[in-house]
């Protein structure tokens, strides 16, 4: 589960995330929306402690993430499939964050069997496609076998076949009773794959709801998303 | 021209190029300072020992500062660009490639042509100011003698760009074209200063820290740089340390894969 | 934090610039060679002479090879973005940089020592019978000035490491590094007398002959530290870099 209680960040001058409260429960997929800038990375920066929040908390089962001693058996989370260093091999890689978190080999390869790249393993990152990148990154959310899973645009750059296993991944693992926390801006992907959905937009929270709620309020996702975002379409803190 | 707008742009939008400019031209004020030092050092002395107090070149001694520091300019113009993959970008829209790389020569090679002539002169005018009439040696004499180690030496400057930026674009890493950088202006005449002759003298001519002396038809006796060169061959020492990497880097890029 | 330092071994481990770095640094081992059999030619022509040791002559090479070493292994994360990953699976900052503090130091260490000592011996038996000065003198004596020389690449590569950790930037903490180890000194050889040597005795390179008990150079004399003191300023040295960098890892967005 993740909670966010009135979760403020403000760079400079401008406000990336305005008194932000949510809570993720498990179960099932939440989709988290919000137009470019809305202040969505800088969320998920948050509740990983990458960013101290200016004021309010995010807690990880009621935990601050930073308390974790072995934070990858809590919260796998995938932010930027790129952020690899290009010379290391997929299976180097890995296990270099595995054993910061006690992880042993066997299951570096069972992720890498996992998300289709055992056949690579020994290849180096750097000459991976884009949908590979994104691969590698749900295999290292995956090593700990975590109850809590955030994902951020991991769609992007995956072929058809990709897409759809990232699909029947999301659901099967939100199946399993894990928390998932899913952003994309592909919302009729976001229709199949979440079963409720936040929305955010300047920072601040503009909805809360099932899919089934929005769209029997509306034609579509989409729609949906058009029209509860309308005013918010305006660029903040690009981070 | 339009290549050469875009790199100049590139260079002008990046804090790392002021805060290099910056330091490169803040030797004049640690030369002021080494130079105040000295002066004061001189006061405090005992009259009899004064007449046998000598000075080195200050602006000689710090010229190193944005030697280094215009390298490092040189390397990033281009390393920068394969860290963040914004080469792909570069030679797609430029597919010849090799303007590219011209155009950035251009543009550090200028900096560097202004950084360097200002920076030596600047220290010199500054050193001179403060030991006044006080030491022997190097700040005596008429300042028109002066005029051509001065320019020789400032000119320096706009090579160690080109230098760092053809060894940037031949290696492609930040770290390994400053270590070589490094290793040619540093290390190396620390181990020729301790090879014996006839090696020693040889190698220490062809360094660039002793060619400038040797452009001048001066030479480079109290230090572990050589004085073989005649000023033309000096002169095109310097040169080839400036174009050969460039040329070496030019024909790499136009086969390599980006 | 075992887990950590296990982690942090591979990283540096499975990196191309990793074994570039130390094979620049192992060139030593060559160079020394070729050196003495140049220098034992020379005596056999002149007799004896006295040549520069090659271990002490090819010093810096390992010290700016190794340092870069320790530079890359903070600052290539903040290249590509590997940092952000490294701060998810270890959220603690400061267990991070203690933990590549440890393996660069020890891997640091170990290489150039073995390095040091591969030059040295190699360099004597290849010398066997030729007087050449550095050759004259039984391991015993060279011991200090070895370990010295060993150490003091190990302190520049966690200088690297911290100046890298606080700058970000692959190039500027390789070029504050060289400003350390080459600049500084060369600037402050022009300073007039007393004000070269009290400065110069407390610059890293000459740290590594006072902390094994000889004189910094023939031009500024006697260093003014005893080898315990040189060895505390030696220390010194990477304990501010690392403590500098420490405080804005721990302060700073990643």
């Amino acid at each position: 589960m993740i909670e966010l209680q009135h979760l403020t960040k403000r760079y400079g001058g401008t406000l990336a995330v305005d008194d932000l409260s949510f809570t993720v429960e498990p179960g099932h997929v939440t989709g988290f929306l919000g137009p470019n800038g809305a202040g969505k990375s800088t969320t998920m920066r948050l509740i990983l402690g990458l960013d101290a929040p200016t004021s309010g908390q995010a807690l990880i089962n009621g935990r601050r993430y930073t308390t974790f001693r072995r934070p990858m058996r809590e919260v796998g989370a995938l932010l930027d499939a790129n952020a690899v260093h290009g010379g290391r091999s997929a299976y180097s890689h890995l296990l270099c964050l595995a054993r910061t978190n006690d992880i042993g080999a066997v299951r570096v390869a069972e992720v890498l069997e996992q998300v289709g790249l055992a056949g690579v393993a020994r290849k180096r990152v750097g000459g991976f496609s884009l949908g590979m990148k994104q691969r590698l990154g749900i295999a290292m959310a995956l090593l700990g076998d975590p109850g809590v899973l955030m994902f951020d645009e991991p769609v992007n750059g995956l072929d058809p076949d990709g897409v759809r296993w990232i699909r029947d991944l999301m659901r099967s693992l939100a199946a399993e009773g894990r928390t998932i926390l899913l952003s994309s801006h592909l919302m009729s992907e976001m229709a199949l794959t979440a079963e409720r959905i936040v929305i955010i937009g300047r920072g601040r929270l503009i909805t809360e709801a099932t899919v089934a709620e929005l769209t029997s309020r509306y034609p579509s996702l989409e729609d949906a998303y058009m029209a509860l975002t309308a005013d918010s379409i305006q660029f903040g803190a690009a981070r | 021209m339009s290549v050469l707008a875009a790199e100049w742009l590139k260079i002008r939008s990046v804090r790392s190029t002021y805060v290099i400019l910056g330091i490169s031209l803040a030797t004049v004020l640690m030369g002021f300072a080494l130079a105040t030092m000295a002066a004061g050092a001189f006061d405090n002395a005992p009259p009899a020992r004064r007449p046998d107090a000598r000075i080195s070149e200050l602006e000689e001694a710090m010229v190193i500062v944005p030697q280094l520091c215009m390298g490092i300019l040189g390397t990033l113009a281009v390393t920068s660009e394969y860290v963040t993959s914004l080469i792909r970008t570069s030679f797609t829209v430029v597919p010849r490639r090799w303007p590219v790389l011209g155009a950035k020569a251009v543009i550090v090679g200028t900096l560097g042509l202004l950084v360097g002539p200002v920076a030596v002169f600047g220290t010199y005018a500054v050193s001179r100011l403060a030991i006044g009439n006080r030491f022997s040696g190097a700040y005596t004499g008429p300042f028109i003698d002066k005029l051509p180690i001065l320019v020789a030496t400032g000119l320096t400057v706009p090579v160690f760009a080109l230098l760092g930026l053809g060894l940037g674009a031949l290696l492609r890493s930040a770290a390994a074209a400053i270590a070589v950088i490094t290793g040619l202006v540093y290390v190396f005449p620390i181990i020729i200063g301790n090879i014996p002759e006839p090696w020693s003298e040889r190698l220490g001519s062809i360094m660039i820290g002793g060619l400038p002396r040797q452009i001048t038809g001066g030479s480079n006796d109290s230090s572990v740089y050589g004085s073989l060169l005649s000023p033309a061959a000096a002169t095109a020492v310097l040169l080839a340390y400036a174009i050969l990497p460039l040329l070496a880097a030019i024909w790499a890029t136009q086969r390599r894969d980006v | 934090m075992k887990a950590v330092m296990s982690s942090e071994w591979l990283k540096l481990r499975s990196l191309p610039s990793t074994y570039q770095a130390m094979g620049a640094a192992a060139l030593m081992v060559v160079l020394g060679m070729a050196w003495t059999f140049y220098v034992s030619g020379l005596a056999d022509q002149r007799g004896s002479l006295r040549a520069a040791a090659p271990e002490e002559g090819f010093l810096p090479l390992v010290q700016i090879s190794l340092s870069v070493l320790g530079v890359l292994a903070i600052t290539n994360e903040y290249s590509t973005g590997m940092i952000r990953t490294s701060l998810i699976v270890v959220p603690s900052r400061s267990t991070l940089l203690l933990a590549k503090t440890i393996i660069v130091g020890l891997v640091t260490l170990v290489a150039a020592n073995v390095i040091l000592l591969l030059t040295y011996s190699v360099s004597r038996l290849i010398a066997d019978g030729h007087s050449l000065g550095f050759n004259t003198t039984p391991l015993t004596d060279d011991l200090p000035i070895l370990l010295a020389s060993g150490l003091s690449v190990t302190a520049l590569a966690l200088v690297g490491l911290g100046l890298g950790t606080a700058v970000r930037s692959t190039a500027a903490a390789v070029g504050s590094v060289v400003a350390v180890l080459f600049v500084l000194p060369g600037v402050v050889n022009y300073l007039p007398p007393p004000w070269n040597s009290r400065i110069a005795t407390f610059l890293l390179p000459n740290l590594v002959p006072q902390m094994a008990g000889e004189r910094l150079s023939t031009r500024l004399g006697d260093g003014l530290l005893s080898p315990w003191a040189a060895l505390a300023v030696l220390v010194a040295y990477p304990v501010v870099a690392l403590a500098i960098g420490h405080h804005i890892l721990r302060r700073r967005e990643a």
